[in-house]
């Protein structure tokens, strides 16, 4: 599903440059659940940035399925990610005006879905995760697990093949960031692919394998 | 009083730290106040304070009234029987124009006069600075011949001589005593040389007919606790009893009377609370936008307001604190705006228009009134936009603030009072806009106006032959035909011709009566603006000819006597039939019959905004004048002469030839006819080209209030932004959420606008010829300007919102 080949980021301040990402490999299957562990500045939210298509100022190979990402210009790297990718922050980041019901038809609003039917997966996603009772509620309602299960919810919601978790449980306590991974577990096990940033050993086992990072350079698979 | 020292003090500080939020701010009210202080400045003088003389508020102006000339003259037997009969004022004077020609000691000289009743400066409350004034026994026909001087002719032309008083002055060939010089502050609508009795005359013809109005108007003093009001009832009583006891010359007649101030000022007062209003409306738009800063301040500020009343202080203090820190601004503003007003001042009095009289303006200046005004807006403005921002502040929660470490967020309650500012001022700033678009289409309207004549290259002129040199009617008619003689053989002349009255300064109005279609009561006939003119006169004025011919030089006193008459004869007499061949009779049953030979195309002898309704106008030939009146009818003639270059550039010649065949012949009044028709139009210029400056001033203002509302916005939601580009928005989505944000508050403002305007813009409908004060199309072109320009000013916030890095906003936190 995704080849990376010779990934290479650089800051460039003057005559210096700065290395985040060097000569970086990864190859990664439909349906496979990798955590990229490493200590901080390793690159590993690099790493997600560039996997998420958001980053585009760096040189290498990177084919999504059968796409060279590498030669898509922009827009088509947009459509790439709002066609596969869901993404999971740390802080949630879920927009405070809005209700959790709002919350969840955002991705959707930026599709060419139509009402009715975004309305019937916004329901379904309500029931599935069992929150349909928290829907009107505003973000500064919930605790921080239900906040980060309304983020997972929306990152599930248009049927994403890849989620991409930025250290999910990093807010929350040891109960609710148990409850999240077992979520991302379930998800998997129905198909999704999931890469997750994480700093948890315990967190790493729930997926199939570990890629550890140091100082920009992948140092074990 | 210790701790207001100590706020003032941190005041300054908080604003020396902040250099260009200071600067910005200061500027932007200093605009706006110096605007308003400017036209305050005119206010202030030309319609509050009262007129320039003793109780000013208590004079009162009279005519007469009927149902065809509303604003008629006072005829001399009834000004009797008003003074005589009235009781609610204190004296009554009446005052007529009537122009000399001062002669010995110099050149001889035109002189502006009026004749005035005895009691005229004591209604003005002005005494003599040498001499007295005028008494009763002086104001009778056959009285010894007395004159009155003003204290600028008595410098000029008599070069201050302190013994003046009993002295002999030839005016127009009659020697009259000197009994008074006027006090240099003495202010009369326009410039007067000279006055003399009215009752001098009163002898004549046209003063003792009761039916002849000879220009004369009425003033009076009201008794003390008498209102305009009781006076009005009184005089239109005594004017309604004197229409029964003379049914001839009084039928269906009334009285008009009014405060001489409102008067005075009733052509460019509603110019002037029109503008005033617009600077009003800028310096709100000018408070919006610095309480829009101050919000985004306050928000910035969050913090050191939570540790201030983590530390004790109370909601109270904090908004005295914010508050010293807006009326600091404020003053300063204020300050800065009276320098702008002192320049503004220069540039209004520059461009105000040359028919508002001279005592009205004088006096115009950052007096003590206007500096109360200033300090009173300034103080005001400063509590304007100070308060909402500062109790915004005052509220921030203690324990979100402080634990959040300081960033700021934007309250809710906050952007929306945001919100509403901008949409006050795109509302207000659409009103200003559509003021200014009525305004500008109206003065188009106005130019486009046809005049009936050509006005290009024409000079103007006037020749007042005095009385006692040509009392033969030979003598005047020779004059004419010698210089009209001479200046057609002039280089650079096409023609030229005279006629009694010009374009746009109004003309004699005669009753007409055509033959078959007479009137009953004589009071009914039609009133026509009746003019006479020698045949050159139409050349020189490319008066168009619509059917029958114009005046020859075969017109004259012995041949038959003739008239042409306007389009608007035409439609009211003969609709459907030719009205060349026809006759009619000019000023009563009496009148000798007159043969119609032409029509010509209706002129504007009232200004291009006349209402052309009943305004038929006829002309005669000058030398068909009747033989009894001919001398004192044509002693006064105007010239029109058109030329092929530059017009003023003959009026030395033209003077030369007028010396050549009189040395004592002055001639006055020189202008074109272009500056004649652009003075008629400048109270609408002047209020056009100033509201329009406002209103653009505004539509900035209001440009640059909805981006910085937008541009504050974007940098409050970087974050929102970046989770959203995150979840799939493109650059397309987020310029559309950024700008429909930016675009809704617009649209909101330009229908609150449209709707204030549909009410308002009918106070302003006196200001308007020829578009409705609902002109749909300005309405509709000002809000698509406006909604444009909001557009634009949305645009740049939103393409910086588009460039928003996704991950540097989620890694803001």
């Amino acid at each position: 599903m995704i080849r990376l080949r010779n990934i290479e980021k650089v800051y460039e301040q003057g005559v210096n440059k700065t290395y985040v990402l060097r000569r970086v490999d990864l190859d990664v299957r439909e349906g496979e659940f990798v955590s990229i562990m490493g200590p901080s500045g390793a690159g590993k939210s690099t790493l997600l940035a560039i996997l998420g298509l958001f980053d585009s100022a760096w040189t290498g190979e990177y084919h999504f399925w059968d796409a060279a990402v590498h030669r898509l210009g922009k827009k088509e790297r947009a459509e790439l990610h709002k066609s596969h990718i869901g993404f999971v922050f740390q802080s949630y980041h879920l927009l405070d005006h809005l209700t959790v019901y709002e919350n969840l038809d955002v991705p959707l609003s930026y599709k060419d879905i139509k009402k009715a039917e975004r309305q019937a997966m916004v329901a379904d996603v309500l029931d599935r995760f069992q929150i349909v009772g928290k829907k009107d509620l505003y973000p500064n309602q919930l605790s921080g697990g239900q906040q980060q299960l309304v983020a997972v919810a929306r990152a599930v919601i248009s049927n994403p093949k890849l989620i991409l978790a930025d250290e999910p449980t990093g807010n929350l306590h040891s109960s609710q960031g148990r409850e999240i991974m077992e979520l991302f577990k379930r998800l998997n096990d129905e198909g999704t692919t999931i890469i997750q940033v994480t700093h948890s050993e315990q967190n790493a086992q729930f997926g199939h394998r570990v890629v550890q990072l140091a100082d920009g350079w992948v140092v074990k698979e | 009083m210790n701790t207001f020292g100590q706020d003032i003090r941190y005041g300054f500080r908080m604003l020396w730290k902040s250099p260009g939020f200071t600067l910005v701010t200061v500027l932007a009210l200093a605009l706006g106040i110096g605007a308003n202080t400017a036209i305050f400045s005119v206010v202030n003088t030309v319609l509050l304070r009262p007129l320039p003389y003793a109780n000013g508020e208590r004079i009162v102006f009279m005519g007469e009234w009927s149902q065809q000339v509303p604003g008629m003259s006072v005829s001399y037997p009834n000004f009797i029987d008003w003074r005589d009969q009235q009781q609610t004022m204190e004296r009554i004077a009446a005052f007529r124009s009537a122009n000399y020609v001062v002669t010995g000691g110099g050149e001889p000289e035109r002189l502006d006069g009026r004749q005035v009743s005895a009691g005229f400066f004591e209604v003005l409350g002005v005494q003599p600075a040498l001499g007295r004034n005028f008494t009763p026994e002086e104001d009778k026909p056959g009285a010894t011949p007395v004159a009155l001087i003003s204290h600028g002719f008595w410098q000029r032309r008599l070069g201050g001589d302190p013994s003046i008083v009993n002295k002999q002055l030839q005016l127009s060939n009659e020697s009259y005593t000197v009994v008074g010089v006027l006090p240099q502050t003495f202010e009369w609508q326009s410039p007067v040389d000279v006055f003399v009795p009215v009752g001098l005359g009163a002898g004549n013809p046209n003063m003792t007919e009761r039916g002849n109005h000879p220009g004369m108007y009425v003033l009076g003093l009201l008794k003390p606790n008498v209102t305009v009001e009781q006076a009005r009832t009184e005089i239109k009583a005594i004017a309604e009893r004197l229409a029964v006891q003379y049914p001839d010359s009084n039928g269906g007649q009334s009285a008009v009377l009014d405060s001489l101030q409102a008067r005075a000022v009733q052509d460019i007062r509603p110019a002037l609370l029109l503008l005033l209003a617009a600077v009003g409306f800028v310096l709100l738009i000018a408070c919006a936008n610095v309480a829009n800063l101050l919000l985004a301040r306050a928000a910035s500020r969050s913090k050191e307001i939570a540790i201030r009343t983590a530390l004790g202080a109370g909601r109270l203090r904090i908004i005295r604190q914010l508050l010293t820190e807006s009326l600091l601004l404020s003053l300063m503003g204020g300050a800065l705006g009276l320098l702008f007003a002192m320049w503004g001042i220069d540039a209004l009095l520059a461009a105000l228009p040359e028919n508002v009289p001279r005592l009205l303006v004088s006096g115009i200046g950052l007096n003590t009134p206007v500096l109360l005004f200033t300090l009173t807006v300034s103080v005001l403005t400063g509590l304007l936009f100070g308060l909402a921002p500062a109790l915004q502040a005052s509220k921030s929660n203690l324990n979100e603030t402080l634990k959040d470490g300081g960033r700021t967020s934007a309250g809710v309650g906050r952007q929306r009072v945001r919100n509403v500012l901008v949409v006050a001022e795109v509302a207000l700033s659409l009103l200003l806009l559509v003021s200014a678009g009525l305004l500008i289409k109206s003065f188009m309207r106005l130019q486009e106006t046809e005049l009936g004549f050509n006005s290009d290259n024409v000079l103007t002129l006037r020749v007042p032959l005095p009385e006692a040199r040509y009392t033969q009617n030979g003598q005047v008619e020779n004059f004419w035909d010698e210089l009209m003689r001479r200046v057609r053989a002039l280089p650079g002349v096409e023609s030229a011709g005279l006629t009694r009255g010009l374009p746009m300064n109004g003309g004699i109005e005669s009753g007409i009566m055509v033959e078959g279609q007479e009137t009953t009561n004589p009071k009914d006939a039609t009133v026509a603006v009746n003019l006479y003119a020698d045949p050159g006169y139409f050349k020189a004025m490319d008066i168009k000819l619509v059917n029958g011919r114009f005046i020859s030089e075969q017109d004259t006193k012995d041949s038959p006597l003739v008239v042409m008459v306007d389009e608007m004869f035409v439609s009211k007499f003969f609709p459907s039939a030719d009205p060349v061949g026809k006759r009619l009779r000019i000023g009563g049953d009496r009148a000798p019959l007159r043969n119609i030979i032409g029509v010509f195309k209706h002129m504007k002898h009232y200004g291009p905004d006349e209402e052309d309704e009943g305004r038929v106008e006829i002309y005669t030939p000058y030398r068909q004048v009747p033989q009894e009146f001919f001398a004192a009818s044509n002693r006064s003639l105007w010239l029109a002469v058109k030329t092929k270059g530059d017009p003023t550039s003959l009026a030395p010649a033209i003077r030369n030839e007028v010396l050549q065949i009189d040395k004592d012949q002055p001639i006055s009044n020189i202008s074109t006819m272009e500056n004649i028709v652009a003075a008629t139009v400048a109270p609408q210029k002047f209020a056009t080209w100033l509201l329009a400056v406002f209103a653009a001033t505004a539509m900035l203002l209001a440009a640059i209030g909805i981006y910085g509302v937008m541009a504050y916005s974007v940098t409050q939601r970087t974050h929102e932004i970046g989770i959203r580009m995150a979840l799939g928005a493109g650059r397309r989505d987020v310029l559309r959420m950024v700008v429909s944000q930016g675009m809704k508050l617009a649209f909101i403002g330009v229908a609150l606008g449209l709707a204030g305007a549909v009410l308002l813009t009918r106070l302003m409908s006196s200001l308007l010829y020829g578009v409705s004060a609902t002109d749909p199309l300005t309405y509709g072109g000002v809000s698509v300007l406006l909604a444009t320009v909001a557009l634009l000013a949305c645009l740049i916030p939103a393409r910086k919102a588009t460039r928003v890095d996704p991950m540097i906003a989620l890694r803001y936190e």
